[in-house]
């Protein structure tokens, strides 16, 4: 204990976390240079560990719901029990409704933070020149992404989950020769194969594949930036108060119903919906969008970075936002005129549906080159950003400090308040929906508060004496 | 040559964390953690052995010495920032009754009427409802299982083999006890748990014994409060030594119901934890539950 170390004026605290960083040279760790930047940074550049910090709430949540989800179908009375359990949580465990909602939020942040994780490593030419191992696992984990979403939420079994499953069982069937036994290899015999299967596939094999592909995709240096983490975990949480997902009804084959998947598989929904071959636009046209993906670093294998200096990728690059982006919209599309069969309103029509796709491809080349164009006439030398004077004196951080904290206290007693009332309500059995709601905001709201106080340090650190 | 100038610029990583610059796409960022760095400088032999590293020669921020009040002011600041993560994590410490709670896999607790579970033993008694009037069905000194909270389906009641969802229900003998009259105190319904190791304890309606008895251990509670007086559970300390029990109250045809349990130990008590038997004893006093 009386030894002198230059560790002695440390605290016990510090000690630990320096002794666990010194105990990291053994492991895989060491090949990780994480950075806690001292300044703003744009998440920008490490939306791929947001990525990762959004996958691990989704763990955490996952492994909290598995707790009390039941992956089959019979033994719960009138209704399955996959269903009537996620009703349960939703309904009756106190805190389940809060880590149903966040759980289905983050999946849905997920995929929207790869998604754009993806394109500024396109755009900002960081995918090229030896990172290529790097995009190609990225890519592959976001295909797994994916697929990890959709078997998510098939395991409600609820209308949605209904789709998704006619859906997914017409495209596993669908291509020639191994249609049927794929089908059976990964949906199995019956709707109580299909839950049980997407359940393993949901909470075991799909995390297993993905946490060793993410050991291959991280790269050397990694941003851990507090304030953002915490502000966008925050956020989640806060979007799924005001956004909370309705469990719905239950599955029933006998009944056709109009639904409209996540937003994310709504495009290969409009693709299918062409009513052209199942396999060639459910299977062939996304795999040729993931094949050009995977193949993008061994053609764009120029020097240059700048997507400014890239104009035929930054083009290509373009084309697939506007192509995903047209194809997405159609996948909401429902024909409003209820007197049609079902099969003629749920019509994707292709010759618009394809005339639309030529011509945004058309327009995406020729804007981006007449914007390339436009810029590299307007090129002027670049002044240099004169400093600035700090925003805050300490005083106001001080100040700024205190008040933050209060905030964070008043949040506390009011998520404190909210989850007994919420508690109190499942009891009596009565609604809890908006104390559920008014919980979940409040603690995001003590995490939102959270980074902006960390910055706020990070900030006071940097001011003058 | 090369070799010593790799050894220097491994010294030089190692010298300072918070003055160490990174390498790195993103601009203006500080390392303020140090990480040991593998690098081809590093002789693999540095690794292997257990010579001592380089130590950080610099301990404190390599930049000019701050004036004491600044040292006061930097401490309250951390302490607001240490005060700011305590804060955010305890909202997530009433979530812990996430996992506590009691609601599990069983359904959703509602008052129902008490059905024997439909066994062949049971004879005539087997999925009735259970009428406090009917002294020839249901005798004193008897005793059968139930579920709740049941399935509604009396037959797929008894296939279910979860204890935690089993009540003995027991007609206490005629006499001092009161298994003869014709209200709800003539019965009591405790958890088929047995608060000690979770075996599953069978009332005894041998005139000697009158008592519910648990065959792994041999502990035993008497009838009708369902304290253990003999065995392992009844060396347990309190609340741990009482037996859970459902609340049953009767309706005006004489028709036996299961009130809606509270599960902690101040009342109906925590299934394979134990109860409070006195607090219990003032609980079920109340008129609150409709009398019976």
């Amino acid at each position: 204990m009386a030894q002198k170390t230059d560790d002695s004026n440390r605290n016990l605290v510090v000690k630990l976390y320096r002794w666990l960083v010194d105990g990291l040279e053994r492991t895989v760790y060491i090949g990780v240079q994480y950075t806690f930047p001292k300044r703003f940074v744009s998440p920008l550049g490490y939306l791929g560990v947001l990525t990762g910090i959004v996958f691990l709430v989704l763990g955490i949540t996952g492994g909290l719901l598995m707790i009390y989800y039941q992956p089959t179908l019979t033994g719960c009375g009138s209704l399955t029990c996959a269903f009537s359990s996620v009703q349960k949580i939703n309904d009756v465990v106190p805190y389940g409704w809060l880590l149903r909602n966040i759980h289905y939020t983050a999946s849905n942040a997920m995929v929207l933070l790869a998604i754009l994780h993806m394109y500024y490593q396109y755009f900002s030419g960081r995918f090229k020149i030896k990172n290529e191992v790097l995009w190609v696992t990225g890519i592959i984990l976001g295909i797994i992404t994916g697929v990890e979403a959709y078997t998510g939420y098939d395991l409600i079994f609820n209308q949605r989950a209904g789709l998704a499953i006619e859906i997914g069982s017409g495209l596993t069937n669908a291509p020639p020769v191994i249609g049927g036994p794929l089908r059976l290899a990964t949906f199995g015999a019956g709707f109580t194969d299909f839950v049980l299967r997407l359940y393993s596939a949901h909470v075991f094999i799909l995390p297993m594949v993905m946490l060793i592909l993410v050991f291959i995709h991280f790269p050397r240096y990694m941003v851990f930036d507090i304030p953002v983490v915490s502000t966008v975990v925050g956020a989640i949480f806060i979007i799924a108060a005001f956004f909370p997902v309705p469990v719905s009804t239950q599955y029933d084959p006998t009944v056709g119903a109009l639904t409209i998947p996540e937003w994310y598989l709504t495009g290969l929904y409009a693709l299918l919906r062409t009513e052209f071959d199942k396999f060639v636009m459910g299977g062939l046209m996304p795999g040729l969008l993931f094949l050009m993906a995977l193949v993008i670093p061994f053609v764009d294998t120029s020097k240059k970075l700048n997507w400014k200096d890239r104009p035929f990728f930054t083009a290509l690059g373009i084309t697939s936002i506007a192509q995903i982006l047209i194809t997405t919209a159609w996948g909401f599309y429902i024909n409003p005129d209820a007197s049609l069969p079902t099969l003629d309103r749920l019509l994707v029509p292709p010759d618009l549906y394809f005339g639309s796709m030529i011509g945004v491809t058309v327009l995406s080349f020729v804007l981006t080159y007449a914007f390339l164009r436009y810029l590299k006439a307007k090129e002027r030398v670049r002044k240099a950003v004169a400093p600035t004077a700090p925003l805050l004196t300490r005083k106001w951080v001080y100040f700024l400090f205190v008040l933050l904290i209060l905030a964070q206290v008043a949040f506390n007693g009011l998520a404190a308040a909210a989850g007994a009332a919420a508690d109190a309500a499942k009891v009596a059995q009565t609604n809890p929906l908006p104390f559920d709601s008014l919980t979940l905001f409040d603690v995001g709201a003590v995490l939102v508060t959270f980074g902006v106080l960390i910055h706020l340090y990070r900030y006071s650190q940097n001011l003058p004496f | 040559m090369v070799e010593e100038a790799k050894e220097k610029t491994s010294t030089e990583s190692n010298t300072s964390s918070e003055e160490k610059k990174v390498a790195h796409p993103i601009t203006q960022v500080q390392v303020t953690q140090q990480k040991p760095q593998v690098s081809a400088a590093v002789p693999p032999r540095a690794v292997v052995s257990p010579a001592p590293r380089p130590t950080p020669t610099v301990a404190a921020p390599a930049t000019r010495p701050p004036p004491p009040q600044m040292v006061g002011r930097r401490n309250f600041v951390k302490a607001l920032v240490t005060i700011a993560a305590v804060l955010s994590i305890v909202p997530f410490v009433p979530w812990g009754s996430f996992l506590s709670s009691s609601v599990g896999n069983a359904g959703s607790y509602k008052r129902q009427k008490v059905v024997i579970d439909a066994k062949s033993v049971y004879g005539a008694a087997a999925g009735q409802v259970v009428n406090v009037n009917d002294l020839n069905t249901f005798p004193p000194d008897s005793h059968w299982v139930i579920t709740y909270p049941s399935s509604g389906d009396a037959t797929l009641d008894a296939q279910n083999p979860d204890t935690f969802v089993k009540y003995e229900l027991i007609r206490l003998p005629a006499g001092a006890l009161g298994g003869d009259t014709k209200n709800a105190s003539a019965f009591v319904a405790f958890s088929k748990v047995c608060v000690h190791l979770w075996c599953s304890p069978n009332y005894n309606p041998d005139p000697a014994h009158q008592q519910y008895e648990c065959p792994c251990h041999g502990s035993i509670y008497e009838v009708p409060e369902g304290l253990a007086k003999y065995g392992p559970a009844a060396q347990q300390d309190a609340p741990t030594n009482a037996i859970p029990m459902l609340t049953l109250t009767a309706d005006p045809n004489g028709d036996l119901n299961v009130e809606i349990p509270l599960w902690d130990v101040e009342h109906n008590g925590v299934l394979g934890y134990g109860r409070d038997y006195l607090s219990y004893r003032n609980y079920i006093k109340p008129a609150a539950l409709g009398g019976s």
